[in-house]
């Protein structure tokens, strides 16, 4: 069950309360959609592989964070270590995505000196009769921020796939491209283990010898 | 000033009352002793809830838990009952205490430590000599010894480590709580490479100890370890599923224990500095009152109720459910009850069937497949029963961590730190009696199943599970330890900020 992996990736999930952020880590781990949930404490922890290129995969270490703004002071130190996110709003709630502005703002003081590779959901695209934000200005504020704008929804399984895996490959081009490199001290990106291979990327290597101290 | 000189105090103290259990063994075992180190220990065991709590009982028990010579030697003591093996397996408590305490031990006297404690355990696991073992284990502690030695420590010699970790206290100001949990976890350590010595299977782990980190860390450095050996070595399923480590994270409690020690460790700090801006009364009210929750986190109750009777299946739910309720958070530890509810389920199947089917049809066909199932069982009851306990430890970690995220960030309660403290106590001993319990299950299971095995497969085996559970215990316990700070800082607001919503 558990196989080799390339490389593995903390990604964190962030955005409003009751935007769906475990429905949507649950719908792609666990494969299917829970109708009823708790709001998240803390934070919590999922995991799956991603095969981005036959044989190449990624284990993706998901946290899954809790929306509810007490918890805010826990959830920001998971930023740190994270390579890439997921900054969820909910297509029918206009409030939370006017929220996407604080959320980017918050991280950005709090990830430093790393940086994260975000990916705007427009989440529960199925209650598209309740749309409160427009695909078209979604993603005028994505490409503000230099991001990439997808519309999922957990419940009809939409773009779920692909949310999580189109941002896994952008990280793994910048991994390959020496843009994201292995630090000590920084779990964002780990190296996997690959049976009798050295790993594909030299510069992935070096970088680890080189921040051995 | 006062204040500070009291944390560093104690932060030795701390630290000694661990070189205090090593006193308690034989002198063979110390061939020099740091003199200073010595007259420390001599100070009156001051309640260092810190500690686990095996190595916090008075010292006859201490003794007695420690090697196997002086358990033989003590045969009268009412403690040692508790160490003779009943079942032809021990309590596994016990031993899993021993396995502790001698780790400790393990410390101060690297080479003679390890060999003591597999020994012990394979002793009192009815296992033929482990010679070979020790040998390999002196070869690889020889090893270490060589690795510590590098350090360029001011105090070497056989308190080396704990020295370190005193003048560490000292120097940088560092509290008592973090010198303690740094010899907890290096204890704990330790324990994972008594653990990994004693199981042939898990040579990859070795070296564990050779860095100061987190309990975390330690574990996850395994997993990595087991991970590269699986990668390299073994490709083949059935060798994937017996390995606690790589089970233990893939039911996240990995990272639930690290998201726990990253509350603990934001909480030890406000509570240090909220002790530095007190004085006087208040001060003393304050370091009262954090004694007094300190106690509540000792595990007591761990040692007197040890004899208590078999319960039932709904117990563990019911008493697990109504402890927590005690808690007054808003979560529930429906996840934990339902694994370990499946654990059990699963435990009384295989034995249950070929029972019934016996009774039932007497064909020769019949007892074949019987046959074949009690074959293909023994693996597969030692993978589930690895796996069972991997999944129980980690929703364990997992709901001690949710517990610190409420008690820190949950709305106010009508119920104090005490009350919490004391519950969670509860919960820990509650938790660990489940896996020993668990593991005697199991290991029945193997035995029944195994009945035509030779010793050489099944002991390995059954030993596993044992070496497992105790494990287990002792990563629950670190976890319940890593909650104090929390209740600590939690006992604080609730005092000074009552106010507020």
């Amino acid at each position: 069950m558990e196989a080799i992996w390339l490389y593995q990736f903390r990604l964190i999930v962030i955005g409003d309360s009751t935007v769906g952020k475990s429905c949507l880590i649950r719908r792609f781990t666990e494969g299917r959609f829970a109708q009823v949930s708790d709001p998240t404490v803390g934070v919590d922890f999922f995991s799956r592989l991603v095969e981005i290129e036959p044989g190449k995969r990624i284990k993706l270490q998901i946290w899954d964070t809790a929306g509810q703004e007490r918890f805010r002071s826990i959830t920001r130190a998971y930023y740190r270590n994270s390579v890439g996110g997921l900054l969820l709003f909910d297509i029918t709630n206009r409030r939370s995505f006017q929220n996407v502005h604080e959320w980017l703002e918050e991280t950005k003081v709090h990830v430093q000196p790393y940086q994260i590779v975000f990916v705007l959901v427009g989440h529960k695209c199925d209650l598209d009769t309740q749309r409160q934000v427009t695909r078209h200005e979604a993603e005028k504020l994505a490409a503000a921020y230099g991001m990439k704008y997808i519309e999922t929804s957990a419940r009809d399984a939409i773009n779920v796939e692909k949310a999580f895996t189109d941002l896994t490959r952008d990280i793994y081009e910048l991994v390959k491209r020496g843009d994201i490199t292995i630090q000590e001290g920084w779990e964002g990106v780990k190296s996997g283990f690959v049976p009798n291979v050295v790993h594909s990327s030299e510069e992935v290597v070096k970088s680890e010898r080189r921040c051995l101290c | 000033m006062s204040d500070k000189d009291d944390i560093e105090t104690e932060g030795i103290t701390e630290a000694t009352s661990i070189l205090e259990d090593e006193n308690c063994e034989p002198t063979k075992n110390f061939e020099s002793v740091d003199q200073s180190a010595k007259s420390e220990s001599k100070s009156e065991p001051v309640a260092s809830t810190r500690k686990r709590p095996e190595s916090k009982p008075s010292s006859d028990l201490e003794t007695s838990d420690v090697l196997p010579v002086q358990i033989s030697q003590a045969a009268g003591k009412e403690t040692v009952s508790k160490d003779v093996p009943q079942t032809g397996w021990g309590y596994w408590g016990s031993w899993g205490k021993s396995l502790l305490s001698s780790a400790s031990a393990t410390v101060a006297t690297v080479g003679q430590g390890i060999s003591n404690v597999i020994e012990k355990a394979e002793t009192s696991l009815g296992i033929p000599s482990p010679s070979e073992i020790s040998s390999e284990v002196q070869y690889a502690t020889g090893e270490t010894n060589a690795k510590e030695n590098e350090n360029p420590s001011p105090m070497s010699g056989p308190f080396g480590v704990f020295s370190t970790i005193s003048t560490a206290v000292q120097s940088t100001g560092k509290s008592v709580i973090s010198g303690g949990l740094d010899a907890l976890e290096f204890i704990g350590k330790k324990t994972m490479d008594v653990i990994a010595e004693g199981d042939p299977g898990f040579k990859r782990t070795k070296g564990l100890m050779n860095r100061t980190s987190t309990l975390s860390q330690v574990l996850r450095e395994a997993k990595e370890k087991e991970e590269l050996w699986t990668a390299n070595e073994v490709t083949m399923e059935t060798d994937k599923k017996t390995h606690y480590g790589l089970l233990f994270d893939e039911f996240q409690g990995l990272s639930h224990l690290e998201a726990l020690e990253m509350l603990s460790r934001e909480s030890e700090i406000k509570v240090k500095s909220i002790l530095n801006s007190l004085s006087g009364e208040e001060l003393e009210t304050l370091k009262f009152e954090l004694e007094q929750l300190k106690e509540a986190f000792s595990l007591a109750e761990f040692c007197e109720e040890e004899e208590e009777e078999k319960k039932g299946d709904e117990d563990f739910t019911r008493e697990i459910t109504e402890l927590f309720s005690q808690l007054h958070v808003s979560s529930k530890p429906e996840k934990l009850t339902r694994a370990r509810n499946t654990a059990c389920e699963w435990i009384r199947t295989p034995l249950a069937k070929p029972l019934e089917e016996k009774e039932e049809g007497k064909k020769q066909l019949e007892a074949e497949k019987i046959e074949q199932i009690n074959n293909n069982s023994i693996e597969d009851i030692h993978a589930f029963a690895i796996r069972s306990l991997a999944e129980l430890t980690a929703c364990s970690i997992e709901l001690f961590h949710k517990t610190a995220a409420l008690v820190l960030h949950g709305r106010k309660q009508e119920v104090t730190a005490i009350e919490r403290s004391r519950a969670l106590s509860q919960m820990t001993v509650v938790l660990c009696k489940e896996l020993s319990s668990l593991s005697k299950e199991f290991t029945t299971c193997l035995t029944t199943a195994g009945v035509k095995e030779k010793a050489d497969v099944l002991n390995p085996l059954i030993t596993a599970v044992f070496l497992e559970a105790s494990n287990s215990a002792s990563y629950i316990q670190d976890a319940f330890q890593l909650l104090l700070p929390v209740l600590e800082i939690s006992l604080i607001e609730n005092k000074t900020e009552l106010p507020e919503a």
